[in-house]
């Protein structure tokens, strides 16, 4: 089957759905298809939890919000990104306030801010402790208001077609019919989140396994600064869901074994809320150094909010208390919670400039899969959901235009290819695409996870491409059409082989500490090297690494101290 | 301890039971046990999961005969040893445990769940000002997940396929409760309307069933007293 | 045959339950009137025509219907009011008391109007 529409955006996240908003208020003339794998409200965006950072008050300024993100960067953001990025954003909550988003208030009936790691100011807006649950609904919501906007939930995306350096369109499978439909389109807006299932120890959604990133990089598309990847300091155990930053916002301690505020020893001035990579280095320094509490899944730190007392508590941390009793069994109003640094956000994604423009023409990226690169080496918290909403309008807006002015519709004759290529997977093969994937996230959590080095990377590398050969020989034992989740996950495990060696290669090659990249063999950060954008190209023998220079407008790189 | 898994399967022809036994460790959730089944012993096994924290509202499935979120439901906390697992009734099935959810996200639809505002100011947007106590009129009903656990014990829903169903009149009250919003005219006609609130028949099943506690037996209940407030209204005003 | 879901007792709460019996006791209820009014227009047939059937309806043996149709009509009568109460957006917190004090009330009426049958019936 063939779909045609103006612009197709994959994806109905946070980023996805502001740009279909955004492309319609271009122009309600556009036809505008909104792809997604799962439907859009169980998208992994509402999993966000602690708020969105936006100047919004006296005493707060742009150049504060903006420094505070470069210098949380480790200053790899691009700065003249960083300074856009600032400025659009309050206007964004303003939107999402008057498309209905049940924002926290203060007494006097304004938009609440909390504080959050790494900010100096205290700007993160937040809807308690649901606020990406409630953006995305907002945002879905409002999206049914425009007539112009055409769901395809359900939709796999497998493949992009690129042909002479333009898209032309993507094929995906239809999850309830099994079907395989061409979408042509004018303009394709990628926009489908992380890659955070490399890791088996993560916050992320089953459903984040960076099928865009992965798809887009076959494609030709370069990914930028993927051997970024931050680890959240505080994941309750052993099921990795998040306890958000905003458990230490409202004014949680961290405690090891002895009972100590350890973080004093390491960030004197900002303590708990120094941004994610400090604070996760610390955690696991304490860890390995034997201070850790013990519990059947291994040492764990203590999450104190007894002291916050209750109705703080079910009035500004609901969730996260309702989600320590269910799946951990602990009251925080009672007891601390048990955490653990955990895989939490993927930093790069598909290279893109300020206005989310890819290499390709017609193609455009945003969200967590875009690496516009304003978080740098490290993100500071309640940045991403904020760079979704602005960035995302930005493709959207950006993506209409061209639409506009392309006269022609592209055609390919793609769709039998691809056909054959998913049906070749059904067949008889000794692997199995669960295990490869299990030893898939061993490797990258053993040898990828937040201290690393020359030997184990190297052998994570070895590791990864030995899997990917192994991969060739995968089944697929389900040969029904509908629903075909066999399938799905088979595919999955594809792209995210692709995108571990892009990480695993990337990381080994950058020689320097930046961020949340932090290596024991190379402790100290190198600006004189290292201060530029990793690129990699997709070849058949592996990834092809190319560096970009930093653009920097106002700051000058000095040493991070918090 | 091993727990036997019955899962209620469908291959898109014919309905049948599978048995797996799962060894069930504290803490360890249905949605877990059912990617063990998947990892381990049949991939061709279907259903939907995606947060694994009980926010994103994908696995709603009846579990020992009541809707549940299977991430959210601890395998030993059900204290059987046989656990049976089956889809959501109200929906069909697609495959397994998966069934088919457009007819809901259409109703919900329906009922023009997004704030209407007279003066739509997309370039130039305000603060608009919401007191905490405005805000918790309408709060709670925000935080329907759309799992469809409602929907799918609701005995008017199981016999019309026209009424909207629990979720919708939520969310139709959702915004109709929000002191933003400014298009209950709209939204009333629809409420009153034939598919509306006076199909339900108080079995209030869906109040218990909800996974965040929702309550949308109350939404109704708030619902039809405005709507009969609107009508009357209405009536009167004709005259 | 999707209405049986109407009846659906399994893993259901309270609520849901009272809602099956408000249904199938105005099913009930229905019946009997069609029942007992057609037992009453059978006088026009004849004046032994509706004493037979009215007899028999006053036979002890006949009384165990009658009991059971009162709780019947009782139940939906009380609950109905319960239901009434609900339907205009009153009372929803205090849903689980109303319910069983419906319940408490349908016995108590019953119990009684059955006594009183009894007492008719047996002619004491
Ligand atoms: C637990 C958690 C808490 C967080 N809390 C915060 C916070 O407090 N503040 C903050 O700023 N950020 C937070 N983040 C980060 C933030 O939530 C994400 O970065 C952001 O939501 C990403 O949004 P997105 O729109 O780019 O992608 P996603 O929301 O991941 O959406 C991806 C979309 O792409 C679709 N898709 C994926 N693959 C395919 C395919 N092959 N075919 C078709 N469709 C596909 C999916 O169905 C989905 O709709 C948090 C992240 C996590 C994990
Ligand atoms: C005390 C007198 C009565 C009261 C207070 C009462 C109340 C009600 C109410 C409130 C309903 C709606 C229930 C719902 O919304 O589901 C209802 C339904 C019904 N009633 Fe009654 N009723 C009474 C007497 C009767 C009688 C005498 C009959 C039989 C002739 C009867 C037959 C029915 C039937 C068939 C229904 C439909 C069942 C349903 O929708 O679930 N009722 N009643
Ligand atoms: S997996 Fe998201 S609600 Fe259970």
């Amino acid at each position: 089957m063939r779909i045609r529409n103006d612009i197709v955006i994959v994806g109905a996240g946070l980023a996805g759905m502001r740009a279909a908003i955004a492309a319609s208020e271009v122009s309600r003339d556009l036809s505008i298809a909104i792809v997604a794998k799962t439907y859009p409200i169980r998208c992994h965006s509402v999993c966000a939890e602690g708020g969105t950072a936006a100047v919004m008050r006296e005493g707060d300024s742009f150049d504060l919000h903006a420094w505070d993100t470069v210098k949380g960067a480790d200053f790899l953001a691009d700065q003249d990104a960083v300074e856009f990025f600032v400025r659009e954003m309050p206007k964004e909550i303003l939107r999402l306030d008057n498309w209905g988003c049940p924002w926290s208030r203060t007494q006097d009936g304004k938009i609440a801010q909390r504080p959050f790691g790494g900010h100096s100011f205290d700007r993160t807006v937040f809807a308690a402790d649901r606020t990406g649950f409630h953006e995305v609904h907002t945002l879905y919501e409002r999206m049914l208001s425009y007539p112009n906007i055409v769901r395809f939930d359900e939709y796999f995306m497998t493949n992009l077609v690129i042909e002479d350096g333009e898209v032309k369109g993507l094929t995906a499978i239809e999850l309830k019919t099994g079907d395989i439909v061409l979408f042509e389109a004018k303009v394709v807006i990628i926009a489908t989140g992380g890659a955070g299932r490399l890791f088996g120890f993560t916050t992320y959604s089953h459903q984040v396994t960076g099928d865009g990133l992965a798809v887009a990089y076959r494609a030709g598309v370069p990914l930028k600064d993927m051997e970024f990847f931050q680890f959240h300091p505080t994941g309750l155990i052993p099921s990795g869901i998040l306890m958000t930053e905003a458990c230490r916002g409202e004014g949680g301690y961290l405690r090891n074994s002895k009972g100590e505020r350890f973080m004093e020893k390491y960030a004197p001035a900002k303590m708990e809320l120094a941004p994610r990579d400090v604070v996760a280095r610390s955690m696991w320094t304490e860890i390995l150094e034997g201070r850790g509490l013990e519990s059947p899944y291994g040492p764990y730190i203590a999450l104190d909010l007894t002291h916050l007392g209750e109705e703080r508590i079910n009035e500004r941390l609901p969730l996260i208390r309702d989600a320590a009793i269910k799946f951990a069994g602990v009251d925080p109003v009672e007891e601390p919670i048990p955490v653990r640094p955990v895989a939490h956000y993927t930093m790069g994604g598909i290279h893109t400039n300020m206005y989310c423009e890819t290499p390709v023409r017609g193609l455009y990226a945003a969200g967590e899969a875009a690496c516009v690169s304003i978080h740098g080496a490290n993100r500071l918290g309640s940045n991403s959901t904020a760079e979704c909403l602005v960035f995302g309008r930005v493709a959207g807006e950006r993506a209409a235009e061209y639409a506009l002015k392309k006269s022609y519709y592209p055609s390919t004759d793609f769709l039998k290819e691809e056909e054959k290529r998913i049906n070749s997977l059904f067949r008889e093969g000794e692997e199995s695409a669960y295990e490869i994937k299990a030893e898939l996230n061993r490797t990258m959590d053993e040898n990828l996870w937040i201290f690393r080095n020359e030997d184990g990377m190297a052998e994570a590398v070895k590791k990864i491409i030995e899997l990917k050969e192994r991969y060739k020989n995968v089944s697929v034992a389900d040969t029904s059409k509908k629903f075909n989740t066999d399938l799905t996950f088979a595919l999955e495990v594809g792209f995210m082989l692709d995108l571990a060696e892009v990480v695993a290669i990337g990381a080994l090659k950058r020689r320097e500490s930046r961020g949340a990249h932090y290596r024991t063999d190379y402790p100290k950060r190198d600006d004189e090297r290292w201060l530029k954008h990793t690129l990699a190209y997709y070849s058949k023998d592996g990834p092809i690494f190319e560096y970009l220079p930093v653009t920097i407008t106002k700051w000058q790189p000095v040493e991070r101290t918090y | 301890m091993d727990v036997i898994f019955r899962v209620r399967r469908f291959d898109g022809e014919k309905s049948y039971w599978s048995d797996f036994v799962i060894p069930a460790k504290k803490g360890m959730t249905v949605l877990e046990g059912l990617y063990y089944i998947k990892e381990n012993y049949d991939g061709s096994l279907a259903f939907r999961a995606s947060c694994r924290m009980g926010i994103c509202g994908s696995c709603a499935v009846k579990i020992n005969g009541k809707p549940v979120l299977a991430c959210e439901t601890q395998i030993l906390h059900l204290n059987s040893t046989t656990i049976k697992i089956e889809p959501l009734d109200n929906f069909e099935v697609i495959k397994d445990l998966v069934t088919e959810f457009d007819g809901f996200f259409t109703k919900h639809e329906a009922v023009k769940p997004y704030l209407i505002r007279k003066e739509d100011r997309y370039s130039e947007p305000e603060e608009l000002i919401q007191k905490p106590e405005q805000l918790y009129a309408y709060y709670k009903y925000s935080l329907c997940i759309k799992c469809g656990a409602c929907y799918s014990v609701c005995p008017a829903s199981s016999s019309r396929d026209d009424y909207l169903g629990p979720a919708a009149m939520t969310a139709a009250y959702r915004f109709i409760a929000d002191s933003r919003d400014e298009g209950d005219g709209e939204r009333m006609q629809i409420v009153c309307g034939d598919c509306g609130v006076w199909r339900c028949h108080f079995a209030a099943e869906c109040s218990e069933v909800c996974p965040k506690k929702v309550e949308p037996a109350k939404a109704v209940q708030k619902l039809r007293f405005r709507s009969a407030i609107y009508m009357l209204e209405k009536f009167f005003i004709r005259w | 045959m999707r209405w049986l879901k109407w009846f659906e007792f399994r893993g259901k709460s309270l609520f849901h339950i009272s809602y099956s019996l408000h249904r199938l006791t105005g099913i009930v209820l229905v019946i009997y009137l069609v029942m007992h009014l057609s037992y009453l227009t059978s006088i026009r047939i004849g004046r032994e025509v509706y004493e037979y059937f009215t007899s028999t309806t006053l036979t002890p043996a006949f009384l165990i219907f009658d009991i059971l149709l009162v709780l019947a009509g009782v139940y939906h009568g009380v609950n109905g009011l319960r239901l009434i109460l609900h339907e205009f957006g009153l009372g929803y917190e205090l849903r689980r008391p109303l319910l069983y004090l419906c319940y408490l009330l349908t016995l108590v009426l019953w119990l009684y109007a059955s006594y009183q049958m009894y007492l008719f019936v047996m002619g004491v």
